[in-house]
């Protein structure tokens, strides 16, 4: 049985063999604080990726959806986390707004049963038109009332000039803050009306040419979502001043996990939306999906360049990774904890306490509770026998597509979780999500493409390799035949990720995890 | 129990069925025959909901199934066992089951109904799926399909490519849970059809031609030729 397992997985295992041994040899050629460094920044690029893979193989394994639009999920996320940190004020005035238009499309199930009894009256080409009237009319509503809702001003220079600059100011209270003016209840009445109007129009174009609604349940999950919706618009609009200020004097740490769980919040709803919206009407049409994928992601970059204009920003490190003061750089991970110093020793190598050691573990918790999600509970069992074949997980009475919207919203979130994650370290672009998508995509075809623990080894493989490549582009590699040591120019970084992907497809074409169709 | 009312159902541009009405009295085993490419498999999942019909109607304990979906038809209590099983390959044998629950402890429930009509599987139960030898694919499909309540069941072609001595334990094992369920049987051996079901239903070219009682049909040598090719 053993042997069994062992003949039919040869060609998996030399591989594997040839690779470790590449990797150990590659260790040889440099000393060993050269080496840890090396290995802790590839691990944790690879954790970057890793966060970015996992969704795109989870959705494209359970739904065949190749989403082109990941990489700039994996962007706002970090714009969102950025501004949850940066500017926690205006992100409170924001959610006024935003959820009281999003109470009118939370009771859109409520409403679709009324618009429908109502729709069925109409004659002539009256049903055709107005939900689109309707829908123009909620929608201008929302941006003309959005021109006379104040906002806290939105200086992001302030903070972006240096990564310092705005730890500093809030250390020594000297953070600037231009409060908005308070709202008039005519204007924020304005944006519930608008979104029922919007509500009311989708669901008239939702009901065309539909059969007559015969059912009509309570929905229990659509009617609570809109009370708390309703709830925290409420709480952030009568509560403005000092939601901001609590938010504002909380320490950077404090904020910084907050971000964290703000952007994975939003890429998870993000997800929701665009699956329910925009991905399920195209179930069967592949190509028709990726040419919204894509479209979809030059969207995204138009919209984060609309909305945060400048093109790049940092983001400051919290307090917690940026500690210099008396006993930093730390010698152990207990005095690490203890003085919360920006960097420490390991192996006579300076080490980030941020880049190097908080990412890769966030990133193997995150790997692990995946994993757990996967192998213990009913809907990991769900997503493994659907990635086999959806059309028999529903055959057996569970309602799929359900399960479609919920991988799709967990693998936007763990996008948007990666992009916060990546943000203090690589900083902010328009074009950081591109460049994410390409190695997530080169990680997920080395890994297998459908495979959980093929993506997670792919990526890391994938970072661990220009890690080193970028390393011995430094100290060059001695070769036997060359008089000079060799070393790589920097565009065979991205190449050697590429080269690695050709590689092991000659070799296994199904990726190193794939099965063997 | 189930009455499907001139059903016409199309996959792509393809009229497959047109015009197919069957009735499966309760508590009874219906067989449902033809050549292959007839459309019994298709007829199956329409009732099922995975093939949509265009027009027609089907009728569940009284209720319409037409535009529900899939997952709505079979919670109504409706099990399926597919043509080629589709056991999931990356569950063990205790999950494949276990994801057949509708109501949680389901599987607790039906545990010993389903170990002792295939004492197979209980020695197995942990293996993974793709480690089972056909004959075990095919009970494990049969058994996953008794896991929930299920008052009906759809059955493609238990009897394909098994062996002999497979075969055998399939029929009781079918023979002994129609006792609880009612059971709509496509089968293309015609030997284990008439052993097993007591009406029978015939398509031919996607319509539906003839139905009645096995033991009339087994005596009926000229329909055999016309419709089965075969006695």
């Amino acid at each position: 049985m053993t042997f069994d397992r062992l003949k039919k997985n040869r060609t998996r295992l030399i591989t594997l063999a040839i690779l470790t041994v590449l990797f150990v040899t590659a260790s040889r050629g440099m000393p060993a604080d050269d080496w840890a460094l090396t290995v802790l920044r590839g691990l944790s690029v690879g954790m970057i990726t890793f966060l970015v893979a996992a969704g795109l193989s989870l959705i494209f394994g359970l739904m065949d959806v190749l989403n082109l639009a990941h990489g700039e999920l994996f962007m706002i996320g970090a714009y969102v986390g950025w501004t949850v940190y940066v500017r926690p004020d205006t992100v409170v005035d924001l959610l006024t707004p935003i959820c009281l238009v999003a109470v009118g499309l939370a009771l859109l199930p409520l409403l679709e049963p009324t618009v429908d009894r109502w729709q069925k009256q109409l004659t002539g080409r009256l049903p055709q038109v107005w939900p689109w009237l309707t829908m123009t009319l909620g929608a201008g509503g929302v941006v003309w009332l959005f021109g006379r809702y104040p906002l806290s001003i939105w200086h992001p220079e302030e903070f972006s000039q240096s990564p310092g600059t705005f730890a500093l100011a809030v250390d020594q209270g000297t953070l600037q803050v231009v409060p908005a003016e308070s709202t008039g209840l005519i204007v924020v009445l304005g944006f519930l009306l608008a979104g029922f109007v919007l509500a009311a129009g989708i669901a008239g174009w939702r009901r065309l040419g539909t059969a007559p609604l015969s059912h009509s349940g309570l929905p229990r999950g659509a009617v609570m979502a809109g009370v708390l919706l309703l709830l925290v618009a409420a709480v952030c609009w009568l509560a403005n001043d000092s939601l901001s200020n609590w938010l504002l004097n909380m320490n950077t740490t404090g904020r910084f996990f907050l971000a964290m769980g703000a952007a994975t919040g939003a890429g998870v709803l993000l997800g929701g939306f665009v699956e329910t919206t925009l991905i399920r009407p195209l179930y069967d049409r592949p190509i028709y999906q990726l040419m919204l994928t894509l479209g979809l992601s030059f969207i995204g970059i138009e919209l984060v360049r609309a909305v945060w204009g400048r093109p790049e920003f940092t983001m400051p490190k919290a307090a917690l990774f940026n500690g210099r003061g008396d006993g930093c750089p730390a010698e152990s991970f207990a005095d690490l904890l203890a003085n919360q110093c920006a960097t420490m020793s390991l192996f006579g190598a300076r080490i980030r306490t941020y880049n190097e050691i908080f990412i890769i573990v966030v990133g193997l918790v995150v790997l692990i509770a995946v994993w757990i999600l996967l192998q213990r509970t009913r809907l990991g069992m769900i997503i493994r026998a659907g990635v086999q074949d959806s059309e028999m997980v529903e055959a057996l009475g569970i309602n799929v597509r359900r399960v479609f919207t919920q991988v799709f919203a967990l693998g936007v979130g763990l996008a948007a979780l990666g992009g916060v994650l990546a943000a203090p370290s690589i900083g902010l672009s328009n074009d950081m999500g591109t460049r994410l998508l390409l190695l997530a995509l080169i990680a997920l075809a080395i890994g297998g493409l459908t495979s959980f623990p093929g993506a997670a080894a792919g990526a890391i493989l994938v970072g661990l390799l220009q890690q080193f490549m970028i390393k011995y582009g430094q100290i060059g590699i001695p070769l036997p035949f060359l008089a000079e040591p060799f070393k790589p120019s920097p565009p065979l970084v991205p190449a050697s990720a590429v080269l690695l992907m050709v590689v092991i497809l000659l070799v296994l074409p199904q990726g190193l995890f794939g099965r063997n169709e | 129990m189930l009455s499907v009312k001139n059903i016409h159902t199309f996959i792509g541009q393809f009229h497959i069925l047109e015009g197919v009405s069957l009735e499966v009295p309760r508590g009874t085993i219906t067989a449902l025959l033809g050549r292959n490419g007839a459309g019994k498999t298709t007829t199956l999942k329409s009732i099922l909901g995975l093939t949509p019909p265009t027009s027609g109607e089907i009728l569940f304990d009284g209720r319409s199934l037409n535009g529900r979906r899939s997952y709505d038809i079979a919670s109504l209590g409706i099990g399926y066992v597919p043509e080629h099983r589709a056991i999931f390959r990356d569950l063990s044998v205790a999950e494949n089951l276990k994801i057949a629950e509708r109501k949680r402890g389901d599987l607790a429930r039906k545990e010993t109904l389903i170990f002792d009509l295939f004492p197979d599987l209980k020695r197995l139960i942990h293996l993974s799926g793709t480690n089972l030898s056909g004959g075990q694919q095919q009970m494990l499909a049969v058994a996953r399909a008794l896991v929930p309540d299920n008052d009906l069941l759809l059955i493609d072609e238990p009897s394909e490519g098994l062996a002999p001595v497979i075969i055998e334990q399939m029929m009781i094992a079918i023979k002994a849970l129609s006792a609880e369920t009612t059971v709509l049987l496509v089968e293309q051996n015609f030997i284990v059809a008439t052993q097993l079901a007591e009406y029978y239903v015939i398509i031919d070219e996607g319509r539906s031609v003839q139905s009645g009682r096995m033991a009339d049909l087994v005596d009926d040598q000229e329909t055999i030729q016309k419709y089965l090719g075969a006695a």
